[in-house]
């Protein structure tokens, strides 16, 4: 017998004795609270009831929705949907007859020429360096129309393709080697549209926060090659077809690794982001989207080789791929995409050229989504 | 032993490749391009060739004409006349395309122009300057010396048509309420012009007030409602022969806010009976009505989708003037505006993609636009009182009739894009109001 079991067995023997003897089962039942009852009928019951489904009252009634003011309307010629009274006769006119020229005009004959000679091929002509005229400056289309015109501001800059310095010829300085030439600088254009119904934004809504540093990019680890280890000295007991079999593997994996131009693959370290971006921003910057059109609508690939001085093949521009639009919208999109390329691209597009061969051929993808009218 | 050989070969050559991985490209360079300009697109039209004698000054005329349609889109920027380098002598000389592109004109439209015997031939041609190439092939018109600006405008839409790739709407006309004297006593008749507000003619007299006129389909008839008879009746004029009857004749009954179906021989209009306005349809040929609205509120200004299988019109049965879409035939109609004020003079797109429409929102008047399901909406003006647009042919641009405040105020037609750029006014000799713009002739 372990000590436990007389130490529980004491426990419940002096439980016992304390539910017998401590007061546990006795005790005087509760007071049963009594109380008169009467039988009602349902109809009395309704009429108790009838007072408590009323709704709550209030001290005020809340107030009630007002109707949206009606403002001074001016008196409109629309068509009125309430009785009309009959409109007083109108004066006869004395002066003015009822003039009722003849309606039908004259209709011109369209017809499509039929022996329109073919205009010669134009002598190839140089292309011009700089524009030799200047154009004078013309108003830039307002986004907003005033009620009064407004006197055209003095011209800071003709517009001209290019931006360039004014060089003046000076009295008192020395003779500049440099020609005279007026300031010129690109026309300027709007991303966005603010229609006459939008009240342009006065405030910035939100504070520009510091750009992050751009990550570094990683190193190339170009030495790796370089260097490869030394195999280690086959067994003689060695299986000699698994060998030849291994370094025929690794023979063909090191041709193809040090000739990347038989995959396609261009050679040379890759263009940096910001060569990306100076090339993405010198097209887009002549990139015109008549956001109104159907053509805004389609997105356009196009590619197109370039020579080592960055000047676009002409011939070889071609539209890849197009997505969305009819085919009408389908060519304006790629016409203006090919504008875009040969309009920026001047003497050439500042690329790299040690990096040629990682430019020679482009695709770029025109996608208007996000200038598109909403 | 031979495996661990094995494996260390082939983490030496996978080493090895790592560098040429990252040496290489895969394929050619690849650039997205998400942001553009929006501006006019430079161009260069120079005084058309005259080949016969008397035809130098149609000839200047008409490029004039030409690049005032072309500029006046707002997609285009003439390069001025003083800046060209080259001058065109003759109209089948090759084209210096260097000089051109010396002066950033981006197309280039040259032409001539001809007059003998009471008839003038103009010809043309497109060029794009920076690929050296003609777009689409040369074309002629021919007709008589007085319909010189029409020849102009079918130039023009051409032009356009040619480096938009859309259809132009410049060789159109569009018929209003010509509009004169105080506002408390102003004389309404119907006139028609050229979209430009040039050829002003008109159709009816003053003595009766006239609203809303509408172009048939082919142009060929206008639709109008007229207090000839004392109380608001439909009237259709035959444009050629300026001849007009009464289309809906039923006494001491008001119709009104008349509108062709796209086939042309129907008409919707509004039909007030006692205190109620429903929307009817009336068959001209036979003279039949159908009613296709039968709400206790007030429903008017319908308007067909170019395939005429829908209407769109204005309600006030939610309380408000709100637009609703119902099926050609009638039957229940879906609610598409939702926004804060009140909707009126639903007009549907000819592309069918958008409806235009005139809003009124805290006392001020908008010309806005809404895909047909109601999303999207843009208003594209703000003013004292616009009203009652109206598409030109191609669905680009919209046209409104704007008061300006005050007794003195005057109704004049303004034009706007629908991105909601190059808003401007049409020019007419009087005030004008309800314009309705007629097909592409």
């Amino acid at each position: 017998m372990h000590t436990g079991h007389y130490i529980s067995g004491a426990a419940h023997g002096l439980l016992i004795l304390w539910a017998l003897f401590g007061g546990m089962f006795r005790g005087d039942p509760p007071e049963m609270e009594v109380a008169d009852v009467s039988v009602i009928s349902e109809a009395q019951f309704a009429a108790m009831m009838q007072p408590q489904l009323a709704p709550p009252t209030v001290d005020e009634p809340a107030a009630l929705p007002q109707p949206e003011p009606e403002t001074a309307l001016p008196d409109t010629p629309v068509e009125d949907t309430q009785p009309v009274t009959q409109p007083e006769p109108a004066e006869p006119e004395v002066v003015e007859p009822d003039p009722v020229p003849e309606p039908v005009l004259p209709e011109p004959e369209p017809q499509v020429a039929d022996d329109l000679p073919q205009p010669p091929t134009p002598e190839a002509v140089p292309d011009v360096q700089a524009p030799d005229v200047a154009l004078r400056p013309t108003p830039r289309p307002a986004p907003r129309v005033a009620p009064e015109a407004v006197p055209e501001p003095a011209p800071e800059a003709d517009v001209a393709p290019e931006v360039q310095d004014t060089v003046e010829q000076s009295d008192t300085a020395e003779p500049s080697e440099a020609e005279e030439q007026q300031a010129t600088a690109p026309e300027a254009a709007t991303t966005e549209i603010v229609t006459e119904a939008e009240e342009p934004a006065r405030a910035p809504t939100a504070s520009v926060r510091p750009q992050v540093r751009p990550n570094r990019p990683p190193q190339t680890q170009t030495q790796t090659a370089a260097a490869p280890a030394a195999p280690p000295e086959p067994e003689p007991e060695a299986d000699a077809a698994a060998a030849d079999a291994t370094a025929a593997a690794i023979a063909g994996a090191l041709e193809e690794a040090l000739s990347g131009a038989t995959t396609g693959s261009a050679e040379g370290p890759p263009l940096t982001q910001g060569e990306r971006d100076g090339f993405r921003i010198a097209v887009q910057d002549c990139w015109v989207v008549d956001v109104g059109s159907q053509a805004a609508n389609v997105t356009v690939t196009v590619g197109f080789d370039m020579d080592r001085d960055g000047r676009v093949v002409g011939s070889s521009l071609r539209m890849l791929a197009a997505e969305g639009g009819s085919g009408t919208a389908v060519e304006t999109a790629f016409q203006a995409a090919r504008r875009a390329i040969l309009r920026c691209q001047g003497d050439g597009y500042s690329l790299p050229v040690e990096k040629y061969d990682q430019w020679r051929n482009v695709e770029m993808t025109f996608n208007p989504e996000s200038m598109r009218v909403r | 032993m031979k495996q661990v050989f094995a494996a260390l070969l082939s983490g030496l050559a996978f080493a090895l490749m790592v560098p040429g991985v990252a040496l290489a490209q895969d394929g050619p360079l690849r650039i997205e391009i998400t942001e553009g300009v929006i501006e006019p697109l430079p161009y260069a039209v120079p005084d058309f060739v005259a080949e016969s004698a008397g035809a130098q000054q149609l000839a200047q005329q008409i490029a004039r004409v030409v690049a005032d349609d072309l500029t006046g889109t707002g997609l285009f920027r003439e390069v001025p006349r003083e800046a060209h380098i080259s001058q065109i002598t003759s109209f089948g000389s090759p084209v210096q395309f260097a000089d051109w592109k010396a002066i950033n004109a981006q197309a280039l439209v040259t032409g001539a122009v001809s007059e003998e015997g009471g008839r003038v031939v103009v010809k043309f041609r497109v060029w794009d300057v920076f690929a050296g190439t003609e777009l689409g092939q040369g074309m002629q018109f021919a007709g008589t010396p007085e319909g010189w600006r029409r020849m102009a405008h079918k130039v023009a839409d051409q032009v356009y048509s040619r480096i938009t790739g859309e259809s132009g709407y410049f060789d159109s006309r569009v018929v209003f309420v010509s509009e004169s004297g105080p506002k408390d006593q102003r004389a309404k008749r119907l006139a028609v012009m050229d979209y430009d507000g040039a050829n002003v003619q008109y159709l009816t007299g003053s003595n009766a007030l006239v609203l809303a006129p509408r172009f048939s389909e082919d142009g060929q008839r206008v639709l109008y409602t007229s207090y000839e008879t004392g109380m608001p009746r439909v009237h259709v004029l035959e444009v050629g022969t300026v001849q007009s009857r009464i289309l809906q004749g039923q006494d001491g009954v008001m119709s009104f806010a008349p509108r062709f179906a796209p086939n042309g021989q129907t008409v919707v209009y509004s039909l007030t009976q006692g205190s109620n306005t429903d929307i009817w349809a009336m068959d001209i040929a036979s003279g039949g009505t159908r009613q296709l609205t039968s709400a206790p509120s007030i429903e008017t200004a319908p308007s067909y989708s170019p395939d005429g299988s829908q209407i769109v019109f204005e309600s006030d049965r939610s309380g408000t003037q709100q637009l609703y879409v119902m099926s050609a035939s009638g039957g229940e109609a879906r609610r598409i505006s939702f926004g804060q004020g009140r909707y009126s003079t639903p007009v549907w797109s000819p592309r069918g993609d958008m409806i235009a429409f005139t809003k009124q929102n805290a006392g001020r008047f908008h010309i806005g636009v809404m895909r047909t399901d109601g999303s999207e909406e843009r208003l594209l003006t703000a003013s004292f009182l616009d009203e009652g647009p109206t598409w030109a042919p191609n669905g680009r641009v919209i046209m409104f009739a704007r008061e300006t405040q005050g007794a003195q105020g005057s109704s004049s037609l303004y034009t706007v894009d629908i991105s909601g750029r190059n808003l401007k006014r049409v020019r007419t000799p009087e005030g004008a109001s309800d314009p309705s713009w007629g097909p592409l002739q």
